[in-house]
């Protein structure tokens, strides 16, 4: 196994005695000192061991891991000893890198060849070239020609340079390879970069040194093993740098006391432009593109004399990458005063000078909330000071556990999906493109990422399968990219198109149908869900970069609007975007309602209450106050849940006409997706009918007619929840959209083929897909990845295992009760659930429904007799 | 009015034993894999037992099968494919196990731009009181005063069912059947499976006026939808019109 130890803060006169005299000379006219970082990385970095280093954002990270490198560059520079070979690879998942390369890289090279100049000696030239998605063929060549010492890129075109002969062969000699934002990769775009990284290892002479950086993130172990991958012979340090920032933050309401005003839009707009004016820049995080198009449309209708577009502008990503860029520009020359986002400038690149961060509505997880926050005051020893600003007392809830996980310094943790098979496809062929492998060898090299340490031989060998074709029953038709030869164990590239077909289609991040939004004149605006095109009609007004657009036409995939619209917008609502809450701050709330409970039980006094909260959440009175009372109304009118408890209110609506089982089960919406779906489909299976169900982070409901939760209850256990739930699923429409998404992944379906984006593509559903490829083979490794998708990265299946255990062992208890009146934690759930609908029926029930219920309305109107291929003539009576 | 079978997406008439299928487009997977989506459909396979299905309920309902009329658009590419063309005399092997080649009637497509050898194309086609033919194109033949029915394809029509209580829109292929110049007119859907079709009241549907069905679609909204399940069962639903 990787060994893991912890880094050492090195002094000061060590790192000196190794940097070279150009490089110390232009460090110490830069800094007076080393960074923290600087004193636990430089030296070991030097040494060319693994580190990953943990720190806030605003730190000196990226120098750190220059600092080092560049020293022996220029030493060899001056001895010109400097090869045409690539010394260092730095991988960052962001696209617009050249302003921070600029800074940490290009500025201090040309400075410290004028210092060598000044003591009249030439430095041999030292290269560095950027190789992303946007670099020009030209440039491509430029650096296959002659290599650049240092290498930027991306993880998408990292595995693109690792199958070209040129690169691979100046990289042979790779010594030091730098992966930046690690904490943003808990995702298949890093899992596709783990594998990379492997191909790099087997590549290079010597497996290179690897720099891991990451912004605060827990767990450290399992992040340094993703870093440098699982063998024996690696080890890696972990440097965990404090977050020496400052942090100023507070949870904010609008009103007084929001038990009694719920709804405080109006207010909360009052608070937020107070709270601006008073600072220079402020930044607004909203979590949605809709609440961020809401958030500067309102502002700038109801303060007129305040916003206008020349000082707010709106950033999300549905906008045109000339408008971000534009914004991004304008925030770092200090012109705006407010920047409205939704989840956009979380990451990275330098915003230049925000000395106030707002969060509208919680931001779910408290190592997000710490990132946006580490926004403001970018530099490291700034204040950072942020404000939650909430609206309902849920969120109230929420935002101030996660406060209190962020002044504890408790992040949530980060996972990286495991044995994706879609990925594992695109990596087999980029490396069969690259040589002839060995099997076994190959499987070997897969094995040390840390996400296929445990992949299984079969899965390994299904993938096979399915590149070299062997699936393709009718042999008419030849699918396959790579060929297996049975007897030598020897995989290699198939036809001529192999490496153009690879480089076009590379990368993890799924294609969403998205139209162009157009003016008339043809200038582009942003992009827009086509789903969601296909809810506005003709003369709707929309909002778009914070602008009122009217819809006129569409032609192709593109949108024609006009702009200067004076009726109000229908705002866009774009589905299912709203980020869930992470499990362990769900715990923190439970373990919060246990607390306060038993202080209920026990009787004890108001303002001793209070004050515990105070004391225990780190709030004011106010706040404190109004945790009590939400609280105590629902001690004083129902029961409970906490952390060992799970309430299952029985509720009929009268109005509706509909049963309701209200859900108390606070462990954020991934587990609780989990939950109710298998519950779901278990009381589906056992007479319920059109059965509703909406979940939330809180909880989950459902409606109906007839439905045995008992019955459910009673057979799901943590042994038999993966199965219910890949049956549950079965015919779900996320199940297909993930399908598709996978498929592309895997090359099953080509994004980019012979130049040409087929529009027919677009019309392909995907439930034809599915259904073609469960013919070949129920267990196809593609669909089997597309389930593992939406069970453990949708939802979370481990953590709901975890739950239903507890409650086997009687740690957790159900109860379930007859409700009047939903309790006050149950209505959040209600009023929430309604906003996300879920489909649980298929195409042929939904057909037969339908088709039921027109039957009624024709025979309602005697309008015709129901048709059995029999009476034809009578049933076109009517025509 | 002649008597008809809806038998999953295509139309039976009983007397005269015809059936008649839509749209075919042997060929769509070879175009899809050009175009990089690799999945194995195997479109010849899949349409030979559809329409085994189909011959077994007209034997099933006691009826004989006598000619069988393809309403066009037997082939996708508008150019030559060798492929294309063995999946062509594939099925029409196929098809004269059930009935003699000359009892098998091919229409001429918008598709049909160039001819194969194995084919011979008919720009329409009557017995009796029916006409059969693609509906891209209007023959004065096929309005004849004798004609009481016409069956076309072409169109691929398809309806969009919206449940306003569950927010759930789908699609389905489907049947339009109504009255036109006095006849009645019946338009199959492809039969080809992954073509879903268009639901003529969409927005994207207006725009494409230029390779409309010759009858235009405010009279298509007064026609009777009916909708083929998966097991080939035929559900009736109102006017076009009508529906959500």
């Amino acid at each position: 196994m990787t060994e893991i130890t912890l880094a050492q803060e090195r002094k000061k006169i060590d790192i000196e005695a190794v940097l070279h005299p150009f490089v110390k000379e232009w460090f110490f006219s830069k800094f007076l000192d080393f960074s923290l970082p600087q004193k636990y990385g430089v030296l070991a970095i030097h040494e060319k061991k693994n580190i990953l280093i943990s720190a806030p954002t605003g730190g000196t990270k990226t120098l750190t891991a220059f600092l080092a490198i560049l020293n022996q560059l220029v030493t060899l520079a001056e001895k010109k000893q400097l090869e045409d070979k690539v010394y260092a690879i730095y991988c960052s998942p962001l696209k617009a890198l050249s302003n921070d390369i600029h800074k940490n890289l290009i500025e201090p090279l040309e400075q410290i060849k004028k210092i060598a100049e000044s003591h009249e000696i030439k430095l041999q030239e030292i290269r560095v070239g950027l190789r992303t998605g946007d670099t020009t063929q030209s440039e491509k060549a430029k650096m296959a020609r002659k290599a650049p010492h240092i290498l930027i890129t991306t993880p998408e075109s990292l595995a693109i340079v690792l199958t070209s002969k040129k690169f691979v062969e100046s990289f042979q000699g790779v010594e030091y390879c730098i992966l930046d934002e690690i904490h943003s990769l808990g995702n298949k775009r890093g899992v596709h970069l783990s594998l990379s990284l492997e191909r790099l290892n087997e590549i290079t002479k010597k497996v290179p040194a690897k720099i891991g950086l990451s912004a605060t993130v827990e767990p450290l172990e399992e992040v340094a093993k993703y870093l440098v991958g699982i063998d024996d012979k690696r080890k890696v340090e972990i440097a965990k740098i404090p977050f020496t920032k400052e942090i100023d933050i507070q949870v904010l309401t609008p009103v007084e006391n929001l038990l009694e005003e719920p709804n405080p839009y109006i207010p909360m707009y009052h608070l937020i432009n107070d709270l601006v004016k008073e600072h220079k820049t402020t930044l607004i995080f909203t979590n949605t593109r809709s609440a961020t198009e809401r958030v500067v449309n309102y502002l700038k209708d109801k303060f007129p004399t305040e916003y206008g577009d020349h000082n707010i502008a709106a950033h999300h990503s549905s906008l045109s990458k000339d408008s971000r860029f534009d914004v991004e520009e304008r925030l770092r020359r200090g012109d705006l005063k407010v920047v409205v986002c939704s989840t956009s400038l979380e990451l990275g690149i330098d915003i230049g000078y925000i000395d106030l961060v707002l969060l509208l509505g919680s931001p779910k997880a408290s190592s997000r909330a710490l990132q946006r926050i580490g926004r403001a005051g970018h530099r490291l020893h700034e204040v950072a000071k942020g404000r939650f600003i909430v609206s309902d007392l849920d969120d109230l809830v929420e935002c101030s556990v996660i406060q209190k996980e962020m002044i504890e310094g408790k992040i949530d943790k980060i996972t990286f999906p495991k044995n994706c098979l879609d990925v594992l496809s695109q990596q087999i062929y980029g490396m069969a493109i690259h040589k002839v492998w060995d099997s076994e060898e190959m499987l070997k090299t897969i094995r040390k990422s840390y996400c296929y340490h445990e992949l299984t031989k079969d899965d390994f060998l299904s993938i096979i399968s399915y590149l070299s074709g062997e699936y393709d029953l009718e042999k008419s038709h030849v699918y396959g990219k790579i060929w297996y030869d049975k007897e030598t164990k020897q995989i290699g590239k198939r036809g001529k198109m192999a490496r153009v077909i690879y480089m076009t289609n590379v990368g993890t991040i799924p294609d969403e149908s998205f139209i162009t939004v157009k003016m008339q004149g043809g200038e582009q605006i942003g992009f827009m869900d086509e789903s969601f095109l296909s809810r506005m009609k003709k003369g709707d007004v929309f909002v778009l970069g914070g602008k009122k657009y009217m819809y006129l036409y569409t032609k192709g995939m593109n949108l024609y609007v006009k702009s200067e619209i004076k009726r109000p917008p229908s705002i866009p609502s774009w589905v299912s975007e709203s980020l869930p809450l992470a499990f362990e701050s769900a715990m923190e709330i439970n373990r919060l309602r246990q607390l306060i409970k038993e202080k209920f039980s026990q009787n004890k006094s108001k303002k001793e209450i209070i004050e515990l909260i105070k004391e225990h959440m780190y709030l004011n009175e106010k706040i404190a106050k109004e945790i009590y009372q939400y609280f105590y109304q629902q001690y004083k009118f129902s029961e409970f849940p906490d952390e060992k408890l799970i309430t299952v209110e029985k509720y009929y609506d009268t109005k509706e006409k509909k049963n309701y089982l209200l859900v108390n089960s606070m462990y954020g919406r991934r587990v609780n997706d989990a939950l109710s779906r298998a519950i779901g489909y278990l009381m589906g299976l056992t007479g319920g009918r059109d059965i509703e169900m909406g979940i939330s982070d809180r909880g989950f409901y459902f409606a109906g007619e007839i439905m045995h939760l008992d019955k459910a209850l009673k057979y799901l256990n943590e042994n038999n929840l993966e199965e219910t739930l890949k049956e549950a699923i079965e015919k779900t429409d996320i199940l297909t959209r993930r399908f598709r998404h996978c498929a592309t992944r895997s090359l099953m379906i080509l994004r980019n083929y012979k130049g040409t984006k087929s529009v027919k593509k677009q019309q392909m559903k995907s439930h034809f897909l599915i259904a073609a490829v469960k013919k070949i083979s129920k267990e196809f490794p593609i669909l089997k990845e597309a389930k593992r998708e939406v069970l453990e990265d949708l939802m979370d299946l481990g953590n709901a295992k975890r739950v239903l255990g507890q409650i086997s062992e009687g740690k957790i208890k159900i109860k379930i009760f007859e409700a009047n009146i939903p309790s006050p934690f149950a209505l959040g759930l209600l009023i929430q659930g309604h906003m996300d609908l879920l489909k649980m029926e298929d195409k042929q029930a939904f057909l037969k429904r339908m088709h039921e219920i027109y039957t009624e309305e024709i025979q309602k109107k005697a309008f015709g007799i129901s048709y059995e291929n029999k009476s034809v003539e009578e049933l076109y009576k009517d025509l | 009015m002649e008597k008809f079978l809806l038998l999953n997406k295509s139309v039976f008439f009983p007397e005269e034993g015809i059936l008649a299928i839509g749209d075919l487009h042997l060929g769509y997977e070879k175009m899809l894999k050009t175009s990089g989506f690799e999945f194995p459909i195997n479109q010849i396979k899949e349409t030979k037992q559809e329409l085994e299905k189909i011959f077994l309920e007209i034997k099933k309902q006691k009826f004989k099968l006598k000619k069988i009329v393809i309403l066009g658009d037997l082939k996708h590419h508008f150019n030559f494919e060798v492929e294309e063309k063995f999946e062509i005399r594939k099925l029409l092997s196929f098809l004269e196990e059930s009935v003699s080649r000359e009892n098998i009637i091919i229409l001429k497509g918008n598709h049909e731009k160039i001819n194969f050898r194995e084919a011979e194309y008919k720009d329409y086609f009557v017995e009796k009181t029916v006409a059969f033919t693609h509906g891209d194109k209007l023959f004065p033949k096929i309005l004849d005063k004798k004609i009481k029915t016409i069956v076309m394809g072409h169109l691929h029509p398809a309806v969009l069912i919206h449940d306003p209580k569950s927010h759930k829109k789908e699609k389905y292929k489907c049947f339009l059947v109504g009255k036109w110049k006095g006849k009645t007119a019946i338009v199959l859907p492809s039969f080809l499976q992954i073509i879903e079709g268009t639901d003529i009241r969409s927005e994207s549907a207006r725009h494409k006026d230029n390779n409309f069905l010759i009858i235009p679609r405010k009279n298509l909204l007064k026609f009777k939808v009916f909708i083929p399940d998966k097991t080939g069962k035929v559900f009736e639903f109102p006017k076009l019109e009508r529906i959500n």
